[in-house]
């Protein structure tokens, strides 16, 4: 790292000079990542170690889904995947992904589960001048030129179902969730969208209550505040292993006939097969359910289920989408589909047609503009599924 | 109509997560005796501890049905398989001068590491589900509460074992050998009592108490990636709170520990995040001194 430190900023500094003067270097650009044969290089990068392996598989699974049910091919070239480990965060990822950018010389770049991954991997991004479709983690940034993601911004959850609510819930709804990043983003997204429209908030001070991550195991002691509140509902967003705990735990506890709102991540997934019971008519708002009626849903989860047990996430959605993002992206972008011809084809996409139906990038905010969906976890068949039971708000800013 | 609940009997809310701490300490009792007395005993510090009770965790998420049966057979081999790996730990440990703590721990930690790798190998890196049996899977009424009927049983089943803990400990041979090894290991090795074997018998003991722990443990600190992390953790406080000394000191410990999480979060949930903490430092604050002479006497 003390190494290559200096020369990386070094090289920013060039790079943004460069930009500063108005030279294009694409011009003179000999295409890396595309060769004379008509293939193209494209590097995903995801988590297949540490504690987001779950998300990770699924994101590298569905990209290669939309491969394998698309001959192999994106925009009319022949893919050569090259997948790298982006481990628990910014410290694993940036390294691969240096990787990929400098020495795969790849022509776009897609995955990555965490926020902070993503926002160590974009300087690297502005320095090769490669786009990004993000599949999953999208924290704030600055600068989103050559940065797109096929999934949501982490405050449109709970600003997507705050409505929905406000209208079915009569009383104060309390509002808990972890201490972290993310759990801020989630929670900050409903309070406001509620507050905003007249909702009420049953915490003693009016305000969210945040739980220490990950150190919170038991839950017991918050569902007491809960009671003592007479909250008319709760609303929560929790993942990976404190979504199991509190889950588990609400569902026998003295709380459990008070309705639970949550953002989708609360039941999506692995983690519902270990909620088991527990997660029964638990109410979510999230951007895919896999029960979706519409023709791209069926292909998508019909060849889903061929390869794998159980129904596809929106993490592998995502990244499904992100592959046919890619697809079009590089068939626009001519006959020399360089980074900077793809990035610029990304942003002229307008509707793109999705299992979780049509949606399209933000301009500002380079996210999707899409449709948010409430779903309960009900009896589909022999197992618990996430069944959609109405649409949300059109999100997306 | 619950303003007027409230306003007629403050320590009402408060009631379940009393009850509560009750549970989680008395887990926690059970999980960490086995790391104190390894650390107290054959002067072991084993950071995989956690690990052994990940192992019993595993085992119940893989055999409970939801039977009686299934849970039986659960602690059976979950007892088996932790006490039969805290024995392979006193192999490795076995060319580790006793007392060479920096030794220990780095060889211990590269075990759980590696353990915990193969556990993700073999169950998968998502949570499992745990299918406690039918008839405890629902709350209960507890004055006027609902409470989980699972944890109820459990602080009667953790309670048996801990006074059949003291019982060993107290009143048996191998007890007696155990607590002689505390306070004359060079005596003992004097009476003809191999310290290698009184090693893997306290690591074995060990294990088994983890790997219970594990099993019935389940439910409450359920089996995940993180679980060998938190469980040596709270284990650590409970060294850090007790000492080494006593089985009263451990047993106290841990029940602060459960309170502290559970009607100390309750009461003061602002502070949750360091409560934990700041009870640890106010301890070694007030007794480092008692702490420290003890340490030095074992």
């Amino acid at each position: 790292m003390s190494l290559t430190t200096p020369w990386r900023s070094r090289a920013l500094t060039a790079t943004l000079l460069t930009l500063v003067l108005g030279v294009s270097t694409a011009c003179g650009d000999e295409g890396p990542g595309t060769s004379a044969s008509g293939s193209i290089k494209i590097g995903l990068l995801a988590s297949l170690s540490g504690t987001y392996q779950a998300v990770g598989t699924e994101i590298r699974d569905g990209f290669q889904l939309y491969l394998d049910t698309h001959d192999g091919k994106l925009g009319g070239r022949q893919v050569d995947l090259v997948v790298a480990d982006e481990g628990n965060g910014a410290q694993t990822a940036v390294p691969a992904a240096t990787k990929l950018l400098k020495q795969d010389r790849v022509s776009a770049l897609t995955g990555i589960v965490g926020g902070g991954s993503v926002a160590g991997v974009t300087p690297l991004l502005n320095e090769t001048k490669v786009p990004l479709v993000g599949s999953n983690g999208r924290p704030e940034l600055k600068d989103v030129s050559r940065v797109w993601h096929t999934s949501y911004l982490s405050d449109e959850p709970g600003a997507a179902i705050a409505q929905h609510v406000r209208d079915n819930v009569r009383g104060s709804v309390y509002a808990i969730g972890p201490d972290y990043q993310g759990g801020w983003d989630e929670l900050r997204g409903f309070t406001d969208a509620f507050g905003k429209i007249g909702g009420k908030l049953a915490n003693a001070d009016g305000k969210t209550t945040f739980t220490p991550f990950p150190a919170t195991t038991n839950f017991t002691p918050y569902f007491a505040r809960i009671k003592a509140s007479g909250a008319a509902a709760v609303y929560t967003f929790y993942a990976g292993s404190a979504a199991v705990d509190f889950v588990k735990q609400y569902a026998q506890s003295e709380i459990k006939d008070i309705p639970l709102y949550a953002a989708g991540f609360l039941t999506e997934g692995g983690v519902l097969n270990a909620q088991g019971e527990a997660a029964r008519d638990i109410y979510s708002v999230l951007n895919y359910s896999p029960d979706l009626d519409n023709a791209e849903n069926r292909a998508f989860v019909a060849a889903w289920k061929a390869k794998h047990d159980g129904s596809p996430t929106t993490y592998a959605l995502a990244s499904y989408d992100a592959a046919a993002v890619l697809d079009r992206a590089i068939g626009a972008a001519g006959s020399d589909p360089t980074p900077e011809a793809i990035n610029a084809a990304i942003g002229k996409l307008g509707q793109i047609a999705s299992p979780r139906g049509t949606w399209q990038f933000s301009s500002t905010t380079h996210s999707p503009v899409q449709k948010w969906y409430l779903r309960q976890v009900r009896q589909d068949g022999r197992a618990l599924s996430n069944t959609v039971v109405g649409d949300l708000a059109t999100v997306g800013r | 109509m619950i303003a007027v609940a409230v306003g007629t009997n403050r320590i009402d809310p408060y009631l379940i997560p009393a009850l509560d701490g009750v549970a989680y300490g008395l887990l926690v009792f059970v999980a960490a005796s086995g790391l104190v007395v390894c650390f107290g005993v054959a002067n072991i510090l084993n950071l995989a501890h956690g690990t052994l009770y990940a192992i019993g965790g595993y085992t119940a998420a893989a055999l409970l049905d939801g039977g009686w049966a299934s849970l039986a057979l659960a602690l059976a081999v979950g007892v088996l398989a932790a006490a039969a790996a805290g024995v392979l730990l006193a192999g490795l440990l076995t060319p580790v001068a006793a007392g060479n703590h920096l030794t220990q721990a780095l060889l211990t930690f590269g075990v759980a590491l590696a353990g915990g790798s193969l556990l993700v190998a073999g169950f998968g890196p998502d949570d499992p589900q745990v299918r406690v049996p039918a008839a405890l899977d629902g709350s209960v009424v507890v004055a006027g509460h609902r409470y989980a009927a699972y944890r109820l049983v459990f602080i009667a089943v953790a309670a048996v074992i801990s006074a059949a803990l003291y019982l060993v400990v107290r009143r048996t041979r191998a007890g007696m050998l155990v607590r002689a090894a505390v306070d004359d290991p060079e005596m003992v090795a004097c009476l003809g009592v191999s310290p290698a074997r009184i090693r893997a018998g306290v690591l074995a003991a060990a294990g088994a108490l983890a790997g219970a722990a594990g099993v019935l443990g389940a439910p409450i600190i359920g089996p995940g990636t993180d679980t060998a992390d938190t469980v040596l953790l709270l284990s650590l406080v409970v060294v850090v709170l007790g000492g080494l000394g006593s089985m009263a000191g451990t047993l106290l410990a841990a029940l602060a520990i459960g309170e502290i999480q559970t009607l100390g979060v309750a009461l003061l949930p602002s502070a949750a995040p360091f409560l934990l903490f700041a009870a640890m430092a106010a301890v070694l604050a007030v007794r480092a001194r008692g702490l420290a002479a003890r340490w030095g006497a074992t």
